[in-house]
């Protein structure tokens, strides 16, 4: 005999149930249906449409188990929702860029062709974010279902301070995402080399810079990233920090030309395999020179001036 | 645009009257009764309440000890009997009082006379 309706119903509704609670619950839904169906018939209803009127009144049985097992039936509540989107977020503008850069450098340094190099780390992005959106709702789920404490309670100290003028959040990750990369590439440079020329790993700057020089650069760097933080954390640009940033800058350009101009910058080597390699003449190389000087003057130019306007900017609001 | 409009009133009907079939449950099972009976006593009291909302409220308010259980078998249809536990009182007791301060204070707001009291 083929189980009734209610039967069926009655087991899709205990089946997600605790062990314990489901013979009890069984027992009474029981009851419950069979007294609604009785009450029905009673009035005169056929007993199949009776039966029919009262499953459907009782609704969906997922829903009628979420009831009884008090489970949510969302899969993140306003408990944590805004905690989870604020990380993912943050996360999302991290974790993906690195992946992106991080990749395209090794394919590059490896030598691949520069669709590969597009390829693979525009694929390897996408995964990144996949995966960070994956296990940090899956994280979040878990949260909400086992009812632990997110930890985040507002206060009025979070007040954001008005922002503008590029000391939003993802101006910072910007920033220290670009700093790292300049303190990976020196590490690198320095282990392995940056330019790989037939099948031979160079690095680019000059070996007589380690380990005074580099430390210096490496100091300058690290510099830039508190100056950065502090920027963030103040939320607005003040004369002190313009002052910073143009001693940072002027500091790297000086640190930048002297070296170029004691032919300390690059490694002689490179520039030997550039001349009989690459066939670089002496002109083409001076052009390269004067196109190398005038862009670490342009870049310290612009520090210094994006300081100071943004400054006297924040200082009229 | 009309539908939409009533549509927000059922809601804003449904968050009034949310509470307050707790209050009802535990009042009406200081005598102890079973599901189905209490849901047409309900009803019956102008109360109407859904089915699937009730069966899991009792069971829940079982769980935090404002009713006790007990499965009665001597009828031909086992079922299962709520009663209102003491603790279970005491919050019908709060409950019914919140309930009438409520009242009060909504209406005091569309008695003028209550509100000149002070000036």
């Amino acid at each position: 005999m083929p189980a009734t309706l209610t039967e069926r119903y009655i087991s899709a509704t205990v089946r997600s149930l605790r062990p314990d609670a489901q013979e009890d619950v069984r027992a009474e839904l029981a009851a419950s249906i069979a007294d609604a169906v009785e009450a029905r018939t009673e009035q005169g209803e056929e007993p199949a449409a009776a039966e029919r009127e009262v499953l459907t009144g009782l609704g969906d049985p997922a829903v009628l188990a979420a009831g009884y097992a008090d489970r949510p039936l969302h899969l993140l509540g306003p408990r944590y929702y805004l905690t989870w989107k604020r990380l993912l977020i943050l996360l999302l503008w991290i974790v993906p860029a690195c992946a992106l850069v991080g990749v395209g450098l090794s394919q590059a340094l490896s030598g691949a062709e520069v669709g590969t190099i597009i390829g693979e780390s525009i694929a390897t992005a996408l995964t990144a974010a996949v995966h960070v959106v994956f296990w940090t709702t899956l994280v979040f789920v878990v949260l909400e279902r086992t009812g632990a404490d997110a930890g985040e309670a507002w206060t009025v100290d979070d007040l954001p301070e008005p922002k503008e003028s590029g000391t939003a959040r993802t101006d910072l990750v910007a920033s220290l995402v670009f700093l790292g990369l300049v303190l990976a590439a020196l590490a690198w440079d320095r282990l392995i080399g940056l330019v790989r020329v037939e099948g031979d790993w160079l690095p680019v700057l000059h070996p007589g810079l380690w380990p005074l020089w580099t430390l210096l650069l490496v100091a300058i760097v690290l510099a830039e990233m508190v100056h950065a933080i502090v920027l963030h954390a103040r939320g607005r640009w003040s004369t002190g920090l313009a002052m910073a940033s143009t001693v940072l800058a002027l500091l790297f350009t000086g640190w930048a030309l002297t070296l170029f101009a004691n032919d300390l910058l690059l490694s002689p080597d490179l520039l030997e395999l550039a001349r009989t390699v690459g066939g670089i003449d002496a002109q083409s190389m001076h052009t390269l020179g004067v196109i190398l000087v005038v862009s670490i003057l342009a870049v310290a130019a612009w520090d210094v001036v994006d300081g100071w306007v943004k400054t006297h900017r924040d200082r009229r609001r | 645009m009309v539908w939409r409009m009533n549509e927000a009133v059922d809601t804003h009907l449904q968050e009034l009257r949310r509470g307050t079939v707790v209050l009802a449950c535990l009042q009406l099972l200081r005598e102890p009764g079973y599901g189905y009976a209490l849901l047409e006593r309900l009803g019956e009291h102008g109360l109407p309440t859904d089915a699937n909302t009730l069966y899991p409220l009792l069971r829940r308010l079982e769980k935090q000890g404002f009713l006790t259980s007990e499965w009665n078998t001597e009828e031909s249809r086992p079922r299962k009997f709520y009663s209102t536990s003491a603790a279970g009182i005491r919050l019908a007791e709060t409950l019914q009082q919140e309930w009438r301060a409520l009242t009060e204070s909504l209406s005091s707001l569309t008695e003028p006379d209550t509100a000149h009291e002070e000036s």
